[in-house]
């Protein structure tokens, strides 16, 4: 009821403050100096008037008080003292001021970085039209133990008119191809999709059109859309680039849109980043005749229809899988289970970071605890300096809720202050943070710190703020009146309680700086573990390029389209690259070890029934017959390829040392058959040599059976250059070009670098996590020894007295320094012993970052107590050192 | 005349609003306005006449100007609103009505129990 005058009278005396006191004082004035003239009249003197009119009104001030908080001013007019008050107590101690703005500027930024990744990453949606409702489509072989298998197009066909739960399902199939006609050939990241794909998600073009019904073709659609990135890069944005041709792949594709620069591709991408979309039918050339069982297409997005959830989505799915391997079941074997998975698109592009993204969140929050436990130690030590200003004010009357409210805005002054420069250092460093970060975030570009990252920062300023001035609020304003004022006048100040409450936080400082070290003693020690993983091969003088051959649409002018195509290219290529001065050895392969490919596909022994539910699958890698020796890989059993294992001999395959012993415990492998692929038209392979086990998928990865071919024998379009040699790749760059574009100019040479790199950069993103959590470890430590450090200084000084005393009664100076050590050590161990158990439930939360060691990690859970009561004691020892060396006469003379 | 009584808790906003229901009173007027109709039998301590003033105003159920005062000064006039009255009526009523239970709880006999 009457909101609007209560308002209105508030309004007018928050923005009239000043006019507000003027009033009440004009009126108080006029109303005493009125009965004050009527009591003259009375006959009272003037003097005597005035007196007795003060006298019957009661207190001025008291009522003035009460005045404003009747219009609702007064507890504005509190805060605003407050934070003066606050403001300048801050100013009077500059060094405590700074120690603790900065503590908690370094934890409240570090916050802000972490959490604006994460909001980019994980929590804000993607940039397409309802995005809840785009899921990725997999297709799995799960009786063999494939995920993500391809699918064909009757199958892509079934879920859009089957399934019954899709708006629509768009095909993808990414792609190298090369860009030919300018200078350079340069090889670009290619989609093909279906027309569809566009309008699935909702994009919308920046210039020209995107793809459209009128796009369907069987096979390729001449129209492509280039990315705004590709747009500057090669056309110089040159807005009459739409209608022009563009040779892809020896074929000719006409340029029709660009995208808007914030358009990136929702799914996987080989490398870097798709910049070219061509469309297609996935039904004729460069593809086979569908057929239920020619499974090519690699990827599907789809578009649920509205209301439908998940849940329901994947059980009608699950429904409609099952029927089609009923109805097809030549096309389907039972024992591969293929079932249809979907998973929201979101989920399927960041799933993979989410571990390590949510780790680091947890490691800046534990960071920012220790630290606000710190400035919370701080604020006590200064609090007990201030008994007797609390207990004057108690006895004044101050009520304690008014106290605990005072010193909380005084805290909370202080955060907020931290606040603001940590988010204005994580904005200045932000962009240099993520860009050094090793990995391929998806979605990095995307990374900036908007609304709800400064609501963010500022809650965890605020909170900061109200969790270390809560204790030490709540602490002194429990004062008891009486004896704080005595023990304020003994000059001591400092009760067993404050202590007591001092060393609780110290001990569960070092519990968080525990479980903080422990976590980056786990994630080092992966780390370590990995780096001295035998990786089969050596990396060392190894230079390798990546060749893409070309697949025009027609296979007719395909000039790589067989076997007996590839074979003399390579071999030509191989000479040629001989001849480059420094290069000892080259080779080919098709994938190289540290790189994840997705090309596994069936394994048929021949020793083992089809039909046994193993689930076998392999991953296939084409070879050149030198390759072995480039990579120093040595030979277990039989041999390596040779010149002759080409199109016209018995087709070969090399095995490593494990899948050897997995399929043949027993017997030689040498000489036993295998074949590839779910139906295999490719006679048997037959196993001519065993190598020692290659970490082919990453040195943190056990992957599946490697089966390694001939390129004499086996054709396929990656290629990557290996050579042994002690040149840098930077020198031989140019030379690489040249003898490879010799032999074909239209061929792009790309990622010419150290084999070295490619392994380390397999490493990059556990060194990265590794490495910032040993940061904040390390920030935990320094902030402890500061902590524990405080704490011995100030007892030692309030206790100078006592220590004075022992010492002139004989203590010896030895026992001193022990005593204060003892004091320093206990309360360490004890936060250790705490930190022990919570890391020792908690490790295991995260045993999905470790790799080769066990979550409880004996080595790391004895050797952090360790360096921590280390560091714990070298901070007492200071304090420790101080009270030995005390001079009795001068502590006795100053107390 | 006895002793003054002592304001009874939660009448003084009532007696303000009927003081100023009479005419636009400053702060002193209010006061001597109460005293005069009560016959200088309340005791109201000056001072807290104006936080009630200034609650009263806050909610609304008074208005306030500057004006001028009998003997030419500057002084804050507090008039009735229309709410205001509303409010003094509905208090008025039940206060009588309250003070009719009281008396009749008092003059209970034991003959009527």
């Amino acid at each position: 009821m009457n909101l609007l005058a209560r308002s209105r009278s508030w309004l007018n005396s928050m923005v009239k403050g000043q006019r507000l006191e003027n009033e009440m004082e004009t009126e108080v004035r006029f109303h005493i100096e009125s009965y004050a003239a009527d009591l003259v009249r009375g006959g009272f003197s003037q003097e005597e008037a005035m007196r007795q009119a003060r006298i019957e009104f009661g207190g001025i001030e008291s009522h003035k008080d009460a005045m404003r908080a009747s219009v609702g001013v007064r507890w504005w007019g509190e805060l605003d003292s407050d934070i003066r008050f606050g403001l300048r107590l801050l100013l009077k101690n500059p060094a405590f001021t700074t120690v603790a703005i900065l503590t908690l500027a370094l934890g409240i930024g570090a916050n802000t970085v972490i959490f604006s990744v994460i909001n980019s990453v994980l929590l804000r949606s993607l940039p397409f039209r309802e995005p809840g409702r785009l899921v990725k489509v997999s297709f799995d072989d799960l009786g063999v133990g494939r995920v993500d298998t391809p699918f064909s197009v009757p199958e892509w066909e079934d879920l859009k008119s089957k399934a019954g739960v899709f708006e629509d399902v768009a095909a993808e199939w990414e792609a190298s191809v090369n860009l030919t006609g300018a200078k350079q050939p340069e090889r670009l990241e290619l989609l093909v999709v279906s027309p569809n794909y566009f309008s699935l998600l909702g994009a919308t073009p920046q210039k020209g059109r995107l793809f459209g019904p009128q796009d369907f073709a069987l096979g390729f659609a001449e129209a492509v859309v280039i990315s705004d990135g590709l747009w500057h890069r090669s056309y110089g944005a040159d807005p009459t680039v739409i209608g022009r041709s563009v040779r892809l792949d020896n074929d000719l594709y006409t340029i029709v849109g660009i995208l808007p620069p914030s358009f990136r591709n929702p799914g996987r991408t080989i490398a870097t980043d798709v910049e070219v979309w061509a469309t297609a039918g996935f039904a004729a050339d460069p593809a086979p005749k569908p057929a239920r069982n020619v499974r090519i297409v690699p990827a599907a997005i789809a578009r649920l229809k509205p209301g439908i959830t998940l849940q329901q989505a994947q059980a009608r799915l699950n429904v409609m899988s099952a029927q089609i391997r009923k109805d097809f079941a030549s096309d389907y074997p039972s024992r591969s289970q293929w079932t249809v998975r979907i998973l929201p698109l979101q989920e399927s592009l960041v799933g993979r970071v989410r571990p390590i993204l949510l780790l680091l969140m947890g490691a800046v929050i534990l960071v920012i605890l220790i630290a606000s436990v710190n400035i919370a130690n701080l604020l006590l030590a200064r609090a007990s300096g201030r008994q007797r200003e609390m207990s004057m004010r108690l006895a004044l009357g101050a009520s304690r809720f008014r106290m605990i409210r005072q010193l909380l805005t005084e805290s909370v002054v202080l955060s907020l202050i931290a606040g603001a420069v940590g988010i204005l250092t994580a904005e200045v460093v932000l962009h240099s943070v993520t860009r050094f970060v090793p990995f391929q975030i998806p979605r990095q570009s995307e990374i900036s710190i908007d609304w709800a990252v400064l609501g963010f920062a500022t809650l965890v300023s605020f909170l900061t703020g109200l969790l270390f001035g809560l204790v030490p609020a709540l602490q002194s304003s429990k004062a008891d009146v009486i004896s704080a004022l005595r023990e304020g006048a003994r000059g001591s100040g400092y009760s067993v309680k404050t202590h007591r409450m001092r060393a609780t936080l110290i001990v569960s400082e070092m519990a968080l700086t525990v479980v903080l070290m422990i976590g980056a003693g786990l994630l080092m020690r992966t780390f370590w573990r990995l780096l001295h993983e035998d990786p089969g091969f050596n990396s060392a003088n190894v230079v390798v390029s990546s060749i893409w051959l070309p697949v025009p649409n027609d296979p007719k002018v395909d000039p790589y389209l067989g076997i007996a195509h590839q074979a003399p290219f390579l071999r030509e290529l191989l000479r040629k690259a001989r001849t480059i001065p420094g290069v000892e050895l080259a080779g080919i392969a098709s994938v190289l070890p540290g790189t994840l490919a997705a090309n596994s596909t069936d394994l048929n022994i021949e020793d083992i029934p089809a039909d046994a539910t193993q689930k076998l699958s392999a991953e296939i890698i084409r070879v050149s017959p030198d390759y072995f020796k480039i990579i120093q890989t040595p030979l277990v059993g039989g041999r390596f390829f040779n010149e002759s294992d080409q199109a016209d001999a018995l087709p070969a395959a090399i095995v490593d040392e494990a899948t050897a012993r997995r399929f043949w415990p027993d017997r030689d492998a040498v000489g036993r058959r295998l074949g590839l692929g779910r139906y295999w038209t490719v006679p048997w392979l037959t196993v001519v040599g065993v190598i020692k086990d290659i970490k082919q998928d990453g040195l943190d990865i056990n992957g599946v059976p490697h089966i390694y071919t001939s390129v004499y024998q086996d054709r396929g379009r990656d290629l990557n250059l290996v050579l042994r040699t002690s040149v840098a790749p930077l020198l031989l760059e140019a030379q690489i070009r040249s003898e490879v574009q010799a032999v074909d100019p239209g061929l792009p040479v790309f990622n010419i670098r150290a084999m070295n790199d490619v392994m380390e950069s397999s490493l990059a993103q556990r060194r990265f996590s590794a490495e910032l959590v040993a940061v904040f470890a390390a920030i935990a430590v320094l902030l402890a020894s500061v902590g524990i450090y405080g704490l011995l200084a100030y007892l030692v000084k309030q206790r100078s007295q006592e220590i004075g005393v022992r010492i002139a009664l004989g203590a010896q100076r030895a026992n001193i320094l022990k005593l204060v050590l003892g004091q320093g050590g206990m309360l360490a161990a004890v936060g250790i012993c705490v930190g022990l158990i919570l890391a020792a439930v908690t490790a295991p939360m995260i045993s999905t970052l470790f790799y080769g060691i066990h979550a409880i990690d004996p080595i790391i859970f004895l050797t952090v107590p360790l360096i921590l009561l280390v560091f714990s004691l070298a901070a007492s020892y200071i304090p420790a050192r101080r009270a030995a060396d005390l001079d009795p006469i001068i502590a006795l003379r100053e107390a | 005349m006895g002793k003054p009584l002592d304001l009874l808790q939660g009448t003084l906003d009532m007696l303000i609003l009927k003081a100023v229901s009479l005419g636009p009173l400053h702060g002193y007027g209010v006061l001597l306005r109460i005293q005069q109709i009560s016959g200088e039998q309340l005791e109201i301590q000056q001072g807290s006449l104006y936080p009630a003033l200034y609650r009263l105003e806050h909610q609304g159920w008074i208005a306030s100007e500057w004006g001028e005062s009998d003997n030419k000064r500057k002084a804050k006039f507090y008039t009735l609103t229309a709410t205001g009255r509303r409010q003094l009526h509905s208090e008025t009523e039940k206060w009588n009505r309250m003070a009719s239970l009281i008396a009749a709880i008092l003059r209970t006999t034991p003959e009527q129990i």
